[in-house]
Order: structure tokens, then sequence, then C-alpha cells
């Protein structure tokens, strides 16, 4: 699924994530002077990005719109916590915009797994500091592209269906008939294949 | 179990979606500052990044970008409205708990203030008149009984989540903040959110979500980036 969406927007997409990231201290500065211009120039970098991302888990233009929205909003309201110097400005912003995402995923069907209550830590701008700039790099966007083109169907349906609908291997187990355990296995060894791919390259 | 056999649970736990054993040792890793267990949660943030960057592109609507620097008081146009609808939301707030006691009129009275001060708690706002507006939710009091309290109220609905209201909270140090807990019966408490209060020590916190409907809630100091586990004692709490 994620394999044949890939191609035609990987190279916009690549070049944003991976180009933005050298102005972004500057960027979070002036967002934290509260600096309207800099709101701006947030969304002109990662807007199309974060909308794509959104859209592309909820599937509805309407809701992706409120949610693009929330996003921007809280990361407005949240920059007084965001480290300037150390933080990586688009891990966060594609994080805070997946768990917009997530939260209307679950709250229209109702569902709710074991670590939802843990996403509000875990997309703290704290998380974000301390981040090399080089694993975000364009090169390794691409390997992990190739890496992903790698894996078997079902390892790809299983990240697929961890980062787009944010389903637990329990419900991942539930959705694909599958027992626990093999989900679990897919799981693993996909994104072990996906790492190993990353730092092999980085070592290259 | 060490950090090498949790080496492929990490980018799950980034996601909030590891549960059971592997999340509690995370969890308890990373509340001891484990440096390779952070180093291998950056990694994995990195890896969520790049592979939640590689959705199919999508051009959103020009009238978007309007609507986000609109929310953030940033178009001149809208602040008005915006500034109108905020204090419209707090007033209709303040009347739904109007038939609540004087206390609890004083801490709205005070979070209105607060919350009027930016535009951007709108949203927050929004969140909890709806929140209000429910006829399931229920709420329950704190700190009445007390000389020096906090004092304020919880609010849950099951449906919808936790939202607390709360006045006379004292000044962090920094690099402090409140955090929130639910602790489910006989179980150990869950984190349910930080946040920070006012300069008049008042502070609104919504935790939204499908929330068991017979929970204690309790709010404890932390570390800004918040706590797994509570790590100090608690300021205050309630039962449902």
């Amino acid at each position: 699924m994620l394999a044949r969406l890939i191609p035609v927007s990987l190279a916009f997409a690549l070049l944003q994530v991976a180009l933005r990231f050298r102005d972004d201290a500057d960027l979070a500065r002036r967002l934290r002077e509260r600096d309207a211009g800099a709101m701006r120039e947030l969304y002109e970098h990662y807007g199309r990005l974060i909308y794509s991302l959104i859209q592309r888990m909820v599937r509805n233009s309407a809701a992706a719109e409120d949610l693009v929205q929330e996003t921007f909003l809280r990361i407005w309201n949240r920059i007084p916590a965001f480290d300037q110097e150390r933080g990586a400005l688009g891990p966060w912003v594609l994080t805070v915009a997946r768990n917009r995402a997530i939260d209307y995923l679950r709250s229209t069907d109702g569902r709710m797994s074991a670590g939802v209550l843990d996403l509000d830590r875990l997309e703290h701008p704290a998380q974000f500091a301390d981040f090399d700039d080089r694993a975000l790099s364009m090169d390794r966007a691409r390997v992990l592209k190739e890496a992903f083109e790698k894996l078997t169907p079902n390892q790809k349906t299983v990240i697929e269906l961890a980062y787009y609908e944010g389903l637990s291997q329990t419900e991942m187990a539930e959705r694909m008939q599958q027992p626990l355990g093999t989900i679990k296995t897919w799981v693993r060894s996909a994104l072990k294949v996906l790492r190993e791919q990353l730092t092999e390259a980085a070592t290259v | 179990m060490t950090c090498e056999d949790l080496r492929d649970s990490y980018e799950l736990y980034a996601l909030g979606l590891l549960d059971g054993e592997e999340k509690r040792e995370i969890d308890e890793h990373l509340a001891r500052n484990c440096a390779d267990c952070r180093k291998h949660l950056k990694g994995a943030l990195a890896v969520n990044a790049l592979l939640l960057s590689q959705a199919p592109e999508v051009v959103p609507p020009s009238r978007l970008k309007r609507r986000v620097m609109a929310s953030v008081g940033a178009e001149r146009s809208v602040l008005a409205w915006v500034a109108a609808l905020a204090a419209a939301a707090a007033v209709i707030v303040a009347l739904w708990l109007g038939i609540q006691n004087r206390t609890t009129d004083r801490e709205l009275a005070k979070a209105r203030l607060d919350l009027q001060q930016s535009t951007g708690e709108r949203e927050r706002l929004e969140q909890a008149f709806t929140f209000l507006n429910q006829p399931e939710t229920r709420q329950v009091n704190f700190g009445l009984d007390k000389p020096a309290p906090p004092r304020g109220n919880f609010f849950l609905n099951p449906r919808l989540g936790v939202l607390l209201i709360a006045s006379n909270l004292p000044a962090l140090p920094a690099g402090k903040a409140y955090e929130l807990w639910l602790i489910p019966k006989g179980g150990a408490p869950r984190p349910a959110g930080t946040f920070q209060a006012g300069a008049q020590g008042t502070a609104m916190h919504i935790l939204p979500g499908v929330v068991d409907s017979s929970v204690t809630l309790a709010v404890t100091v932390e570390p800004e980036a918040g706590s797994p586990a509570p790590t100090s004692g608690i300021l205050f709490s309630a039962g449902f």
C-alpha cells in the first residue's frame, strides 16, 4: 500500500523534510517570540506535508483541514517549551500532526489503544531535543524508502496500520485475523530491516 | 529486559502503540535516565518522522493557510471575531457553572481572565464547552475542606475524557510542570498530560479520549517533559 503511494510524492516530501531543518533554529526562535511572520513561514514549510499526512490518515478533506489547524495551533501554543538550538522542528510537527489524526480516528470509531494516554507525553517538545540532523537527511529518507520496498506485503501492511491508522498490535491481529505472535514478528522484523538499512547506509 | 532486548520496540513506543511488559520496561529505563534507551528513542523518532513524511502529496486548499493564521491571531481581520468567541465561550462556561458553588464561580472568573489573555486558548475553551455541555459529564470537587488549598473541579465524561479546572496552584520552579494521573481501581497511575498554571495560579487541563468512569484522578509536580510514573507526592486528588 505505502510502497505504491510513495514514488509520486517522494521527491517533494523528501526535499521538504531534508532541507527545512537547516533554518529551523531561526524559525523556532521567531515562533517563540510570537512572530506572526514565522508562523506563516512554518506553514509554508510544513503545511503541505502535514496536510498530506493527515489527509492520508483520515481520508476526509474537511476533517483534515480542522486537524491541520489544530496541529499548527498546538505547535504555536507549545513552542515556548521547544529547544530552539537543539530541537528538531520537523519531526515534532509531524508527530503532533499524526497524533491529532490518531485522536480523530479513535474518536470516530470509539477505539482506544493502550498507549493513548502517552501520546501527549511522547509529543512533548522536550522529546525532540538533541536530534542528530543527519538522521533526517534526504539520503536517509531515500534509503528508508528503498528498504521499505524490500519488505514483504504483510510487513508493509503492519507498518502502514501502525503509522497511518494507529492500530496497536492486538488491534492489527484482530483486523488481519492473525495470531498476535505473528503480528509481532512482522512488525519487529520490518522495523529491524528499516533500521538496519539506515545504519548500514550511515556507515558506508 | 536489557536495552538490546527492547531494541525493536522503541518505534512503537514512540508511536504510543506499545503496551504490556515491554512498555513498562522502557518507561522504567527512561525514568532512570538510561542513556542507551534515550539514544534508541531518538533514533526511533527519526525513523518515525521519515516514514510519516512519505504520505502521498496532496495540495491543501488556499483557505487553509488563512484559517491557520487566523487561529493563532496572526490575521488582524479576524482578531476581533476570535476574541469575541473566546469571551462568549467563557461566559457560557461560567453560566453553566452558575448552579455550582461560589468557589467554582471564583475559579471560573479567574480562569476566564487567564484564558482571555490569549486567543490561542480559544481551542481549549471550545473543547471545555463541548465537554461541559454533555449530559453524561460528571463533576467532583477537591480542596474545599482544606485551609490552604489548591481548589477546583474534575469533570469526567466517559466518552470525551477529563477536564480539570483548578485555582490556588502554587508557583512551580523552572523546568517543572503539573502532571495529571489516571488511577484505575487496583492499577498503577497512568500519565494523563502535563500542564502549567497561569500567573494567578489557575489552570485548565483537558485529557481527551475514552476514560473509565470509575477512576481516581490525581495531580503531582513532575519534570516539564512529564514522567511515566509519579515522582512526587499527590498535590490533590479526587475519585469518581
